[in-house]
């Protein structure tokens, strides 16, 4: 039970310690992709330390969900970071307390008050940024859904540390279709879903074409330090759900000793860093997509969960 | 040797395509299609008995029933090479080598498949046969030609994948059965013991997919314009030939299927056959295109070869064997005479044309003998066909159909015979007009078997349509 | 027979139809061609898949034949007829607008699937997928035919449409008598030639390949 404790402790500590290295990572290598140098991988850190310092402007007309819906966003995170595989191959005392759907559910509790309290500041474009939001969320939904309907067809279950252990066990169902096209799929999805390119522009500083980054801009200090926080966590968390639950567990520490421990944080931080690495790729590769083409790449994105779905059906 | 006979307009089609050959491209092909039908006659009174002239095993052979499809493509490729001869009189000589090649590679491609009995292979032929006239339809250049040419292209390769897939899972049946012998009579053999959801479903594949060649209905949109924009002489072939040589493939299948009772092929025919000959019968009373109305009485002519090929019994495949000659000669004798009349007046529109009688009266006078011929009217060959099919239908107590089929058949002989006096009579407009020599000599030679086969039957070709009915048999 | 050439083989046909899809909703010409590229090497792929194991020749000629004519010999052709402005321009003129060419694209790909059901329990168990996805494949690009208004893009639908037989065709016919590489080797070229030189002169004749758009032969203008 300690044990399991002192797992679950050192799976918070590493997303919560390691989210804005991350972040630091991706915009360095893009900036590098662009020819350009860019700022230190130890950016974001720098900048959390300043917003967190600095004062905190409430506009007088905003009620306690402006108050309240950065810290529910810097916590969402966390809470799902004690659902998931982050470090072990084995499940943890909270592993059974919810399912990948729970994840699901859990994600958008804080979607939603992210989108009331940007509508609750009275800023024009956080009404903007938050029906933008939706739009993008309501299209991504249909494809989370076939995604998580195909995992438990194939695994028979939706709790992470069961499916992880499906696509090795044999390992001819790691090539199976429907384990790679739901990994396009839902890498879609994560682009989608964090705004990033083709979806949104996160580096972007123009109000009208901003999708995720309009809700936040009421926000000062701390307020703005935990949503910006949030959002490097959830994009880590996003990633580990989709490495470590729907790719392989490969890396993953199978005792609790610390030296696996160890090990495994620096394996799982390889494969987070190779995954920067495609988003990248991605993000230098393509253009911002206009408003309206972005049903086109959902709805890609969910062809691509359909045919997941149909090819499992097909070998029956 | 007579395996060799379509080589004959591959030699021809080959002999055109050498440049600066434009003086003797008439002169080849038309020896070469004299040549092509005097050979495709010997096997006629050799198999008039039954029997089967094999070639090589299993790929290339011939029956009474391919043998007089292979007369048949032969004559109407004598004609259609001698029509071209005056029609395109005036044309530039680079383009008329052109033509001439792509007719006799087309005349090539349409040659082999009676020849052949496997039927992946036919497959790739009937495949030839759109591939080879897509440039021969557009050959005018004009927005239309083009545009016909695009849609012929497009839906009957469309049809031929879908059949292609009909073929592929026909191949599958025949292997579950253990038999390798893809062959129109290896597939008859092993046909009862073939899984009957694999039938269904390629009966169904092929039935669409070489409909679309055929212009079944609703597939046929690309038929009344493609058949009315190519060269006369081509649509000749397009419409006496072409179509009849994909429904012969159609109706070797058929055979093939019959065996599973539980597919009610018969029904399936008659329904595809009564709703394209209702439908071509209201489209030609609406038409304003004489080359469009004679495109329209093709889809009419092959419902009604369908349906009475879903009759089903050894009179009614007598009768369709009897209606594919009888259309085959005086529909492209409609052809000619359509592109005289249009030789002679420029314009396709029938409003535009009247008194054609002062105009040319060679023109006219085919143009109202055909109308007539392949309206059904008395005492022309198409006339003594349907009469059969009627009479057929009428014994295998298929009332409905038949009465369905008369009143269509019927209909569609009032609205050609409307438009077509229309054009004839009247004030001409124009002067008096000669039509080149080689248009007139395909007229009278046309014609020929037109009149003669509503009167007299020749005992031989009597035997030669009774024996190749037999090989359909059922 | 292997497990993992079997989850390979269903991954390729997965991505056959995804590629198929991708071609019917794509905007660009060139893109379309490369799509359809990219479907042919998927063909062949599935056909060394299933040519490995049991080794079938037949199947691995099929492979290697289609990877010569539709990835060489077919884009060279087109790109060589075609004027060149046309492949890289975009294709605005679509009847269907991408989300609902998607969704339709969709119900295809599962009508496919519910067709090819009663089908399967006949066939051995590596080539359900084949068969499945073929028809599939088939109706998409039908679909692809329907929406298309360009030539280039109709041509290769009927090619898609063509590989999408095939696809079905090597995993209920192995030992296909000849026809298939026959059909790919000589046919198919032929057809993409014929089709571009129209194509071409319907280019220079009328100064658009908008075929689809061509209407001076509807029966009811008039």
């Amino acid at each position: 039970m300690a044990e399991s404790i002192a797992l679950n402790l050192a799976q918070l500590a590493f997303v919560l310690l390691l989210s804005p290295l991350f972040a630091g990572i991706l915009a360095r290598l893009k900036e590098i992709v662009q020819s350009k140098r860019g700022p230190s991988i130890f950016q974001p850190y720098r900048d959390l330390r300043k917003l967190f310092g600095k004062d905190e402007r409430i506009s007088a007309e905003s009620s306690w969900l402006f108050r309240t819906a950065p810290y529910l966003i810097f916590i969402v995170p966390l809470i799902i970071t004690l659902l998931i595989p982050v470090l072990t191959d084995f499940p943890l005392f909270l592993a059974f307390a919810g399912d990948m759907l729970a994840a699901g559910f859990i994600f958008a509790v804080s979607g939603l008050f992210f989108t009331l309290a940007a509508i609750d500041a009275g800023n024009p474009y956080g009404a903007m940024g938050a029906s933008r939001t939706r739009m993008v969320g309501f299209l991504a939904e249909p494809v989370i859904i076939v995604v998580l309907f195909t995992v438990s067809f194939i695994a028979n279950s939706t709790i992470p540390y069961i499916v992880q252990q499906h696509w090795v066990h044999p390992i001819a169902n790691f090539f199976a279709p429907s384990h790679i096209l739901l990994l396009i799929a839902f890498f879609m999805i994560i682009l989608a879903e964090t705004g990033r390119i083709p979806v949104d522009n996160p580096s972007g500083h123009f109000e009208l074409a901003m999708i995720d980054e309009s809700k936040a801009l009421e926000l000062s200090g701390r307020s703005a330090a935990l949503v910006k926080y949030g959002g490097y966590m959830k994009f880590t968390v996003l990633a580990i759900i989709f490495l470590n639950v729907l790719t392989t567990p490969w890396g993953l520490a199978s005792t609790g000793s610390i030296v696996a421990i160890v090990g495994a944080a620096a394996a799982v931080s390889l494969k987070i860093v190779a995954l920067v690495v495609a988003v990248v790729v991605v993000e230098s590769s393509y253009a911002k997509l206009r408003l309206f083409r972005i049903s086109e790449f959902l709805g890609a994105a969910f062809v691509v969960s359909v045919t997941a779905m149909v090819t499992e059906l097909l070998r029956l | 040797m007579i395996a060799f006979t379509p080589l004959l307009a591959l030699v021809a089609a080959l002999w055109c395509a050498v440049p600066r050959s434009d003086r003797a491209a008439p002169w080849v092909t038309f020896v070469a299609s004299v040549l092509t039908f005097g050979f495709s006659l010997i096997p006629l009174t050799a198999l008039r008995a039954g029997g089967t002239i094999v070639f090589v095993r299993n790929w290339v052979s011939l029956d009474s029933l391919a043998a007089f499809f292979l007369a048949l493509i032969a004559l109407v490729y004598l004609t259609a090479s001698l029509f071209s001869w005056g029609y395109l009189k005036g044309e530039p000589g680079e383009r008329i080598r052109l033509y001439y090649a792509n007719f006799n590679f087309f005349a090539f491609s349409m040659l082999c498949i009676p020849l052949l009995s496997e039927i992946g292979v036919v497959w790739i032929f009937v495949e030839l046969t759109t591939l080879l006239s897509v440039l021969l339809v557009s050959y005018a250049l004009s927005v239309e030609a083009l545009e016909a040419a695009w849609k012929y292209m497009v839906l009957t390769l469309l049809g031929a994948t879908i059949a292609v897939l009909g073929v592929l899972l026909l191949f599958w049946a025949l292997h579950v059965t253990g038999s390798t012998d893809f062959t129109w009579t290896g597939l008859r053999e092993a046909s009862a013991r073939m899984p009957h959801a694999l039938l269904g479903v390629a009966f169904a594949l092929l039935l669409v997919g070489y409909g679309a060649k055929i212009g079944l209905v609703p597939l046929h949109t690309w038929l009344p314009d493609a058949h009315s924009q190519a060269p006369s002489p081509v649509c000749a072939m397009l419409s006496g030939i072409e179509t009849s040589v994909v429904l012969y493939v159609l109706l070797r299948l058929r055979d093939v299927f019959a065996g599973d009772a539980a597919l009610h092929v018969g029904s399936w025919f008659l329904v595809a056959g009564l709703l394209s000959v209702g439908t071509a019968a209201f489209l030609i009373v609406q038409t304003h295109d004489y080359k469009r109305l004679f495109a329209f009485s093709t889809i009419e002519h092959m419902g009604i070869v369908i349906a009475a090929a879903g009759i089903f019994t050894p009179a009614a495949d007598v009768a369709v064997i009897w209606q594919l000659l009888a259309h085959a000669v005086t529909k492209s004798f409609c052809f000619y005479a359509a592109g005289a009349a249009l030789m002679a007046t420029e314009t396709r529109e029938i409003a535009r044309v009247r008194g054609l009688l002062g105009t040319s009266r060679a023109a006219a006078a085919a143009l109202l003998l055909g109308a007539l011929a392949i309206g059904g009217a008395p005492p022309f060959a198409v006339f003594l066909s349907e009469l059969a099919i009627l009479q057929s239908g009428i014994l295998a107590h298929l009332y409905l159909a038949i009465a369905l089929l008369a009143v269509f058949i019927v209909l569609a002989f009032f609205g050609l015979l409307r438009h077509v006096t229309n054009m004839v009579g009247g004030e001409p407009e124009a002067g008096r007009i000669r039509l080149p020599a080689p248009c007139l000599w395909a007229l009278a030679l046309g014609a020929i078997p037109v009149v003669v086969l509503g009167v007299w039957m020749p005992s031989g070709l009597g035997a030669v349509l009774q024996s190749a009915a037999r090989v359909l048999g059922t | 027979m292997n497990g993992i050439i079997v989850e390979l083989n269903a991954l390729v046909l997965g991505l056959f139809i995804i590629a198929t899809i991708a071609m019917t909703v794509t905007r660009q010409i060139g893109a379309c061609m490369q799509l359809f590229i990219v479907q042919s090497l998927l063909l062949a792929a599935s056909a060394f898949l299933l040519g490995a194991s049991p080794l079938s020749w037949h199947l691995v000629a099929l492979g290697c034949v289609t990877v010569l004519s539709k990835v060489v010999i077919i884009p060279w052709v087109i790109r060589a007829l075609v004027p060149g402005e046309i492949n890289q321009r975009r294709e605005l003129a679509q009847t269907i607008d991408v989300p609902a060419a998607l969704l339709i694209s969709l119900g295809l790909t599962l009508v496919g699937y519910a067709f090819a059901q009663p089908l399967i329990h006949a066939a051995p168990s590596l080539s359900a997928g084949n068969l499945a996805m073929g028809v599939a494949g088939l109706l998409v690009g039908l679909f692809l035919l329907a929406v298309r208004v360009e030539a280039v893009p109709q041509l290769l639908g009927i090619l898609a449409m063509e590989n999408a037989a095939f696809l079905a065709g090597i995993a209920v016919a192995p030992d296909f008598p000849l026809i298939a590489e026959l059909a790919i080797a000589f046919d198919v070229p032929l057809l993409a030639f014929i089709v571009a030189l129209l194509a071409r002169t319907a280019y220079r004749r009328i100064g658009t390949t908008e075929v689809g758009g061509l209407a001076a032969l509807r029966e009811w203008i008039r």
